[in-house]
C-alpha cells in the first residue's frame, strides 16, 4: 500500500531524450496508466520505477522512502512483463514460489501462499504444469500470480495484454482491474491502447516524446483533452481550427471555415486562433423539421461518404462547402442518408473541447 | 534489444576480471613481441631487426609464400564451399544431414594430421607414390605449394560452407519468384539476386579461411619442406636451432599479426556494412532438377565431404599396420600403439588434463563475458568486446612467443609450468566461447532475467541460478568444442610446453621430426579419436552452435 512519487525524472539515450523531467504522483491504491505512442518514454519511466533503467536526474519515492538508488532486486515491486517472462525451466508452482524463495519464506508458508495466489488467478490444479503446456492467457495469469504473491509495494505492468488475442484481452483486463481493486494495491500500467487505458484506469497520464501531455481520470481525458495530440490519440475526432469571434454568456463563438461553432469557455487566445475537438458521437442528426435543443447550435451539411461498421455507422459530410465533419451514428442510419443528401446536425456546446493551436 | 541497468556490481566485476586477464595474457605478451622486435642487443630502440630480416630474400619470401598460399587456398575453399552450400540448400541430395555432420568435422580434427596423412600417401616414401613408381609413373611432388593448398582447402572449406549454407537457406523464396515474375530466367535470378544476397556470408567465411592459413603452424611444418612460411620461420628463429633469436622472431611475429589483423578488420568491417536482411520464415524449397544434375550434385557433395575425411581415415588404418623401421607392412598390428604407450602414457594424460582445465577455464571466463556483452552495454564493455575478439587475429605461434617473453622471469614466472599452457588455450578459445554464449543469449528473452531480479534475486545470483541453467546445453556444447580443439592444438603448445608436460600433439610433432613413423601414426590416430568421439557423442547439442564459430 504505497503511493509513488515521481519527481522531475529525466533520462537520455545518447541524443534522444526518453524522459524529459516528468513529475507525477500515483496515489495509494490507485490504478494509474501511462499511455502514449511507442517511443514516448512510458516504458522507460516504468523501468525506472522497477530499477531497470537509471535516472539521469530526479527522484522516485515509494511513500516517503526514496528508492531510485536501490538495486532492482531490493525494490519490492511486482512486475508483469509484455511477453510474460515465465521461467521455462520451472513449473507453474516453481515460478510463483521463485520470489518467495528469494525472500527466504519457509517451506510451509511458501506452499500456502503459492496455493492462495494460484487460486486468486484461477489456476488451481495447474501448479505442477510446465510453461510450455500452458496457453497465452494461462501464462499471463502465472506472471500475475508470481508478481502478486511477494506482496509487492506496487504492481508494475508493462503492456501485459499485447500478446493476447482481442477477446482474451478484454477478459483479462477486467480480471486485472478486479484483482487490483480487491487487493487495494497501487498499480502502474503501461499501454499504447487508449481503449484499454480508458477501461481499466483510475487515472491516465498521456505521454508524448518524453513529456506529459495531460493527467486525469479517463472521462476527463476523453472528453476534455488538453491538446490536439490528446484529442486525436484518445479516439476518432473532428479536429478543427478556427478564430474566436467573441463570447456570449460563457460561450465562445468560433468561426471555422464558413460555419460558426460554439463552445464552453470565455477566454480566447491572444491572436484569436484556437483548435477544437468535436467527437463524432457528439454530433446528432436532426430529423427533418426537428429543432435543436435549447442552446444547442445547428449545422447544415451535405452527406459525402457513408461507412457501415456494424454497431455504428460512420458518416462523412461537408458543411458550408469546405468543413469536413465526421459523425458516428448508433445502429443503421435512416434511408435518407445517402451521398449528396442534405442533412442538419446539432451538438452540445459543452462537449466541444477548445485548446490553443499547436 | 533491452538493456539492463549497467550500474550494478556484477557486470562491472566480470568486465574487470576479463580485462585484467586479457591485459595480462593477451595485450602484454603481444606487446612484448612488438617490443622485443624493436630492441637492439643493448636494449635500446632500433629498426635494425626489421632492416636485417626484410633485407634477406628468404624471409621476404616467407611473407609472400604465406600470403600467396593463403590466397590460393581461400579461392579453392570458396570454389568448393559455395557450390556445396547450394547443393545442400537447394538440390535433392540424399543424406544431407549426414553430409553436414561429416563436413563440420575437418574444422575440429587436427589439420597437421591431415597433412601428415598426405605425406604418408603421396610423400617421397608414400604408399601411393611407391606403388606408382613400381608401375613406372613418377608423380609430381606434393611438398610445398600444392600440398599446402590441398590440405588447407579440404580442412578449411567448412568455414565457407556453413555461413553460406545458412545464407542460402535464409533467402526468401518470394525474392526469387519476384525476379522470375519480372521476366528474369532462373539462371539470371541466381546471378543477379541470390548470389549478391549471400555474398557477404561467403566473403566473411573466405576471410576466415585466409586468417586460418596465415596462422597455421602444423600444416606447413609437415608439408612446406624448404619453402619458407611465416609462422614456421618465426618459430624456428625463436626456438633457434643455432641460437635463439627472439628479436628476429619478433619481427616475423609482428608481420604475422599485421596480416591476420588486417584480415580480421576487413572481415568485421565487411560484415558490419553488408548484411541483407532477408528473414525467410522457412527455407526455400528444393529445386526440381533432372536426373543428371541430381547425380552430379550427389557425387560432388559426398565426394567433397569424404575426400576431406579420407586422409584421417588413412591415418587410422595405417596406425594399425605394422612398421618395421620406416617401412610399412600390410599386417594388422597394435605395435605402434604399444610403442607409443611404452614411451610414456603421460602425454595422453596431459592432453586430457590440459584440455579439460582449458575448457572449464574458457567457459568460466567466456560465458559471463558473453552475458555481460549481450545484456549490459557500456563504454567499458565496448573495449571488452573488441579485446575479446582479438585472439582471433593472434596466431598461436605469436601468442606462445609473447607469453614466453613476458613471463620468463619476474613475479609471474609461468614459463615452463602447465599453467601457461592452460592460459594460452583459454586466451585462444575465448572468442569462440564468448560468441557461442552470446548466440544462445540472443535466443533467451532478457525479461526472464529482469523478472527474476524484480522478484528479489540479485543479478549475479540470477545469472548463476537462472541464466546458466537455461544456457546449459549451449555451454556444454561450447566446452566440448573447446576441449576438442585444445586437444589438437599445436602452434602455441609447441612453444610453451616443457619436458613433462608434452601433449599428444607434441609427441606427434617430435615423431615427425625424428624417424618414428609408426609412433607418429599411432599418435595421430589417438588424436583423431580423442577429437572426433566426444564430438559425435554431443553432436545434437552442437548443431545449433556450429555457426557461432563463423
Amino acid at each position: 500500500m504505497t503511493a509513488i512519487a515521481i519527481e522531475r525524472v529525466a533520462k537520455r539515450f545518447g541524443a534522444v531524450t526518453a524522459v524529459a523531467g516528468i513529475s507525477l504522483d500515483v496515489r495509494d491504491g490507485e490504478f494509474f496508466t501511462l499511455l502514449g505512442p511507442s517511443g514516448c518514454g512510458k516504458t522507460t519511466l516504468l523501468r525506472m520505477v522497477a530499477g531497470f533503467a537509471d535516472l539521469d536526474a530526479g527522484a522516485i519515492r515509494f511513500g516517503e522512502r526514496r528508492i531510485d538508488r536501490l538495486p532492482p532486486h531490493r525494490r519490492n515491486t511486482g512486475m508483469v512483463f509484455q511477453n510474460y517472462a515465465v521461467f521455462p525451466n520451472l513449473t507453474v508452482a516453481g515460478n510463483v514460489a521463485y520470489g518467495l524463495k528469494a525472500r527466504r519464506v519457509e517451506r510451509a508458508a511458501r506452499a500456502e501462499r503459492v496455493a492462495r495466489a494460484l487460486t486468486l488467478v484461477r489456476l488451481d490444479g495447474l501448479a505442477e504444469r510446465w510453461p510450455h503446456q500452458l496457453s497465452g492467457g494461462q501464462l499471463q495469469r502465472v506472471a500475475i500470480a508470481r508478481a502478486l504473491v511477494i506482496e509487492p509495494e506496487v504492481l508494475l505492468l508493462d503492456e501485459p495484454l499485447s500478446n493476447l488475442d482481442a477477446k482474451l484481452r478484454v477478459e483479462m483486463r477486467g480480471e486485472i482491474r478486479q484483482l487490483q481493486q480487491a487487493l487495494g494495491i497501487t498499480a502502474l500500467y503501461v499501454t499504447h491502447d487508449q481503449e484499454e487505458a480508458l477501461a481499466i484506469s483510475d487515472r491516465i497520464a498521456v505521454m508524448r516524446a518524453g513529456s506529459l501531455e495531460q493527467i486525469g481520470p479517463p472521462a476527463e481525458i476523453y472528453s476534455r483533452p488538453a491538446s490536439a495530440f490528446v484529442a486525436e490519440f484518445m479516439g476518432v475526432t473532428n479536429l478543427l481550427t478556427g478564430t474566436v469571434r467573441g463570447s456570449v454568456g460563457g460561450r465562445l463563438r468560433i468561426g471555422v471555415g464558413g460555419i460558426e461553432l460554439s463552445a464552453r469557455g470565455s477566454e480566447a487566445a491572444k491572436d484569436g486562433r484556437v483548435s477544437l475537438s468535436l467527437r463524432p458521437e457528439t454530433l446528432r442528426l436532426l430529423a427533418p423539421g426537428e429543432a435543436p435543443p435549447a442552446g444547442w447550435a445547428r449545422i447544415e451539411a451535405v452527406v459525402g461518404r457513408v461507412e457501415l461498421l456494424g454497431a455504428t455507422t460512420r458518416v462523412e459530410c461537408l458543411a458550408a462547402g469546405k468543413v469536413t465533419l465526421r459523425l458516428a451514428l448508433l445502429d443503421l442510419p435512416p434511408e435518407s442518408i445517402v451521398p449528396g443528401a442534405k442533412i442538419a446536425l446539432t451538438y452540445d456546446p459543452d462537449r466541444v473541447a477548445v485548446f490553443p493551436t499547436a | 534489444m533491452i538493456v539492463l541497468r549497467s550500474r550494478s556490481v556484477f557486470p562491472l566485476g566480470v568486465t574487470a576480471v576479463a580485462l585484467v586477464f586479457l591485459g595480462l595474457f593477451l595485450l602484454y605478451p603481444v606487446f612484448a613481441v612488438f617490443h622485443v622486435s624493436f630492441l637492439d642487443k643493448a636494449g635500446g630502440f632500433t629498426l635494425d631487426n626489421y632492416v636485417r630480416i626484410l633485407g634477406r630474400s628468404f624471409y621476404r619470401q616467407s611473407l609472400w609464400n604465406s600470403l600467396g598460399i593463403g590466397a590460393l587456398a581461400t579461392l579453392a575453399a570458396t570454389a568448393i564451399g559455395v557450390p556445396l552450400a547450394f547443393c545442400l540448400a537447394r538440390l535433392p541430395v540424399p543424406g544431407k544431414s549426414a553430409i553436414l555432420v561429416l563436413a563440420a568435422l575437418p574444422l575440429v580434427l587436427p589439420s597437421f594430421v591431415g597433412a601428415y596423412a598426405l605425406v604418408l600417401l603421396f610423400g617421397r616414401a608414400g604408399i601411393v607414390t611407391q606403388a606408382l613408381r613400381e608401375l613406372g609413373v613418377f608423380p609430381g611432388s606434393i611438398y610445398g605449394t600444392p600440398g599446402l593448398v590441398w590440405v588447407y582447402t579440404l580442412t578449411l572449406y567448412p568455414y565457407v560452407l556453413l555461413p553460406t549454407l545458412a545464407a542460402f537457406k535464409a533467402v526468401d523464396v518470394s525474392i526469387e519468384e519476384a525476379g522470375q515474375n519480372l521476366g528474369a530466367s532462373r539462371w539470371r535470378v541466381f546471378w543477379t539476386v541470390i548470389l549478391p544476397v549471400v555474398a557477404p556470408s561467403v566473403l566473411s567465411g573466405a576471410l576466415l579461411v585466409f586468417m586460418e592459413t596465415l596462422e597455421n603452424f602444423g600444416v606447413p611444418f609437415v608439408l612446406a619442406e624448404d619453402k619458407p612460411i611465416l609462422a614456421v620461420e618465426a618459430y624456428k628463429l625463436f626456438v633457434g636451432e643455432v641460437a635463439a633469436n627472439s628479436a628476429s622472431a619478433g619481427v616475423l611475429a609482428t608481420l604475422l599479426v599485421a596480416c591476420t589483423t588486417a584480415a580480421l578488420l576487413l572481415q568485421r568491417y565487411y560484415l558490419g556494412r553488408r548484411r541483407f536482411a532477408t528473414g525467410a520464415r522457412t527455407a526455400p524449397p528444393e529445386l526440381r532438377v533432372g536426373a543428371g544434375l541430381r547425380w552430379l550434385a550427389t557425387v560432388f557433395a559426398w565426394g567433397v565431404a569424404l575426400a576431406a575425411l579420407l586422409p584421417f581415415l588413412t591415418v587410422l588404418v595405417i596406425a594399425f599396420l605394422e612398421y618395421r623401421g620406416p617401412v610399412l607392412h600390410p599386417h594388422l598390428s597394435l605395435g605402434n600403439f604399444v610403442d607409443l604407450w611404452h614411451r610414456s602414457s603421460r602425454p595422453l594424460i596431459n592432453t586430457v588434463m590440459l584440455a579439460t582445465s582449458a575448457a572449464l577455464g574458457a567457459a568460466l571466463l567466456g560465458v559471463p563475458v558473453g552475458y555481460v556483452l549481450t545484456r549490459f552495454r557500456s563504454r567499458l564493455s565496448h573495449i571488452l568486446d573488441v579485446l575479446a575478439m582479438m585472439p582471433f587475429a593472434i596466431a598461436g605461434t605469436v601468442l606462445g612467443i609473447g607469453l614466453v617473453v613476458a613471463y620468463n622471469a619476474g613475479p609471474l614466472a609461468l614459463t615452463g609450468t602447465p599453467v601457461i599452457l592452460v592460459i594460452a588455450y583459454m586466451v585462444r578459445k575465448l572468442p569462440f566461447n564468448v560468441r557461442a554464449s552470446s548466440a544462445i543469449l540472443h535466443q533467451l528473452d532478457p525479461s526472464l532475467e529482469e523478472a527474476s531480479i524484480n522478484l528479489g534475486v540479485s543479478p549475479a545470483r540470477t545469472f548463476v541460478t537462472l541464466t546458466v541453467p537455461l544456457m546449459l546445453g549451449g555451454i556444454v556444447g561450447g566446452m566440448v568444442l573447446t576441449w576438442v580443439t585444445v586437444a589438437s592444438e599445436l602452434s602455441s603448445t609447441v612453444i610453451l610446453y616443457s619436458g613433462p608436460w608434452a601433449t599428444m600433439t607434441v609427441v606427434m610433432f617430435e615423431a615427425l621430426e625424428g624417424s618414428g613413423a609408426g609412433i607418429a601414426a599411432a599418435a595421430a590416430a589417438v588424436l583423431i579419436l580423442v577429437t572426433s568421439l566426444p564430438l559425435l557423442l554431443v553432436y545434437r547439442l552442437l548443431r545449433r552452435y556450429e555457426l557461432a564459430m563463423t
